[in-house]
């Protein structure tokens, strides 16, 4: 058996890092207007303008690694939201509408919402509702669909977008563009991507030298902080100790034996007690797909042009056959055994077309999948005796094969 | 007769199952009985039955294995193993051409895919949802005032069989209730049902491919009406002779793997 979870140096300063960001957002806004953004929203933009930048998402993901998300949902749920919609939505409307008990506080209150439809189609209703709730004026970037390849006149329209963000941010806020700054902040944000990208690819190592988990709880500031000084400083210092850990020779998990793939948002709410079911049998999930999310780097160049590329192509804005595709490359560049989908209950452009990719991604690279149903804040779509069988089986078949 | 013998016991929702061989892996005893609160106590009472039966004792069990929803919760036994691969053993050893496995049990339902040498290379499982099961079957069987043990048959005396479209049981149980107010036949409510299940358990089934020869086992594969309505929509469907004690016996044959010679 192995052992748990390999703790790494740097979660202290994670927490820290974290804990400030709330608290700034909440006490230290030094005048500075608020802004509630969606987790593929330019925030560049944001950050040169002078905008603090938070994010619901991660907040509801912190909600539910703390257990606080079901209370919100179900207020969410008393003023009518369907239990169908995204959890992370729901957590944010019930910390909204009813109060209760929610982590750091609740989020600071918004001056202005930036909602891009690049990641679902829900973040648009429930940013009108945001709105309408706190009388704000919202920006929906829309980000078209890439079926096959990106279109020129698709990037340019993104782009055109950007600039009427920019209009509406100084019309709301009376802050300038600086576009030097702008340049600087995507300079920061390349920079931490790029670490990001470096951290993950060292995974590539055997044994790993991180598991799944670690990349979950470590990718926060690569979305709440991108393109910040601090951001890069941290990952600096991540990057330094798990290239320690490869040259060490030193696995995420005791005796490796299966590598594995995972697909979709991580299960905040039993983050360690899931995966460590894993690492007990010596499985090891050394890449991912959903961080890998944040690690497309701003091309060089009219650096709006960068930042509408960089936006319209994120993961969730493709199609099927691209992201089994990336699965396909994965498996191969990181050695993976097999690969586990969470068929998150909340994620539906994540979720809704996983089993045609498993499909093709297990003819293609010929490695074994699991679907596992579930939700990643609301444990009340979560079954875990049905959740055990499931793994018990995969881990037999590894196993036998 | 004394000697050394292997155990599977599988501890479902609805019935405990076990299954004793012999060295050689012949069958020495089988039996079957209502779970009752967890299955725990059943199952240990339905083990000392087989052994007595035979004249084993405890001390002839060579190596044991225990599958199941209860088996986490068993602790009397050398080892526990998933439903799914004892289900895959059980069903190669019965049928070597089996493809396709398909187990409607009590609480759920998995579909195995097998490659040519037993091993398994996929399964799917139905989640959070009684649909497609045998939990499934008895409820509707009460609502159709009829055992469980007959409503099969019941069903294939069905000439035009009505529409159930909702996939879940309390809503089904709900539209079977209002075909029996609108004064559907009794027979035609029961096929409708069956092929709710059959429509239900196909879709599962489809995530792994029905690759023949597909082979049925679990409590409900004893339903000639759910084996009717599967194979309408699946073709050739076989079904071992004694389809509710398979995973019992895939235990059991890991047991002898296990702790043979």
């Amino acid at each position: 058996m192995g052992t748990r979870y390999r703790k790494l140096k740097t979660a202290a300063e994670l927490q820290r890092l974290m804990q400030a960001h709330y608290l700034e957002a909440q006490h230290l806004r030094l005048g500075r207007p608020v802004a509630w953004v969606t987790s593929g929203a330019p925030v560049e933009i944001l950050r040169a303008m002078g905008i603090l930048a938070v994010y619901p998402e991660n907040y509801g993901a912190l909600c539910g690694a703390r257990h606080q998300a079901v209370a919100l949902c179900r207020q969410a749920e008393a003023q009518g939201y369907s239990p169908d919609l995204c959890s992370y939505a729901r957590t944010n409307l019930g910390t909204m509408l009813g109060g209760g008990e929610a982590p750091l506080g609740v989020l600071p209150r918004p001056n202005l919402l930036i909602a891009c439809n690049n990641i679902c189609g829900t973040v648009t209703k429930w940013y009108e509702a945001v709105a309408e709730h706190y009388s704000v004026p919202l920006f929906v970037l829309d980000a078209p669909f890439v079926h096959e390849q990106v279109e020129p006149h698709a990037l340019d329209y993104v782009q055109q977008q950007l600039r009427e963000l920019i209009r509406f941010v100084e019309t709301t806020t009376r802050r300038r563009m600086r576009w030097e700054r702008l340049q600087e902040v995507v300079d920061l944000s390349n920079e931490t991507v790029n670490l990001w990208s470096e951290i993950r690819a060292l995974c590539r190592a055997r044994p790993s030298p991180l598991n799944v988990p670690d990349l979950f709880v470590n990718m926060a500031p690569i979305v709440v902080l991108r393109g910040t000084k601090r951001a890069v400083r941290f990952y600096r210092h991540l990057r330094d100790e798990v290239a320690q850990r490869v040259k060490d020779g030193v696995g995420a998990v005791s005796e490796e034996r299966h590598r594995l793939l995972w697909d979709n948002i991580a299960m905040w709410h039993r983050l360690y007690r899931f995966y460590n079911t894993f690492a007990q049998h010596g499985a090891c999930f050394v890449v991912d797909t959903y961080t890998g999310a944040w690690s497309q780097a701003v091309p060089g160049g009219d650096v709006l042009g960068g930042l509408a590329y960089a936006y319209a192509t994120v993961l969730l804005n493709q199609s099927l056959q691209r992201r089994a595709e990336d699965m396909i490359r994965l498996v191969s560049e990181y050695n993976v055994d097999g690969f586990v989908m969470h068929n998150n209950r909340s994620c539906k452009p994540y979720s809704l077309g996983q089993f045609a990719i498993k499909r093709r991604v297990t003819e293609q690279s010929g490695v074994p999948g699991l679907v596992i149903e579930a939700d990643m804040c609301d444990t009340r779509s979560f079954a875990p005796e049905a959740v055990n069988t499931r793994i018990q089986a995969f881990l037999e078949m590894l196993a036998a094969g | 007769m004394a000697g050394p013998c292997f155990l599977g016991i599988d501890i479902g929702s609805l019935t405990v199952k076990a299954v004793v061989l012999d060295a050689g892996r012949n069958l020495l005893a089988r039996g079957v009985q209502p779970a009752g609160y967890g299955g725990q106590e059943a199952a240990l009472s339905l083990v000392e039955r087989l052994l007595a039966e035979r004249h084993l004792s405890a001390d002839d069990v060579v190596y044991s294995v225990v599958t199941g929803y209860g088996r986490v919760r068993f602790t009397d036994a050398d080892e526990e193993v998933s439903e799914i691969s004892c289900d895959a053993r059980g069903v190669f050893h019965l049928c070597p051409r089996a493809r396709t496995v398909i187990d409607i049990g009590g609480q759920d339902s998995k579909a195995i895919r097998l490659d040519a040498s037993g091993r398994v290379v996929d399964f799917a499982m139905n989640d959070k949802c009684a649909a497609g099961t045998g939990r499934f079957l008895e409820v509707m069987a009460a609502a159709l005032g009829v055992p469980v043990a007959t409503v099969g048959d019941l069903a294939l005396q069905s000439q035009h069989p009505v529409e159930i479209s909702s996939t879940c049981t309390v809503f089904a149980e709900s539209e079977v209730v209002s075909h029996i107010a609108r004064g559907a036949a009794r027979q035609d409510v029961a096929a409708g049902v069956h092929r709710a299940i059959a429509a239900r358990v196909l879709g599962l089934a489809g995530r792994v491919g029905l690759e023949p020869q597909v082979v049925l086992v679990g409590g409900v594969a004893q339903n000639k009406g759910v084996v009717a309505a599967l194979q309408r929509g699946a073709g050739e469907i076989t079904v071992p002779e004694d389809p509710q004690v398979v995973g019992a016996l895939g235990a059991a044959l890991y047991a002898a793997q296990k702790g043979g010679r």
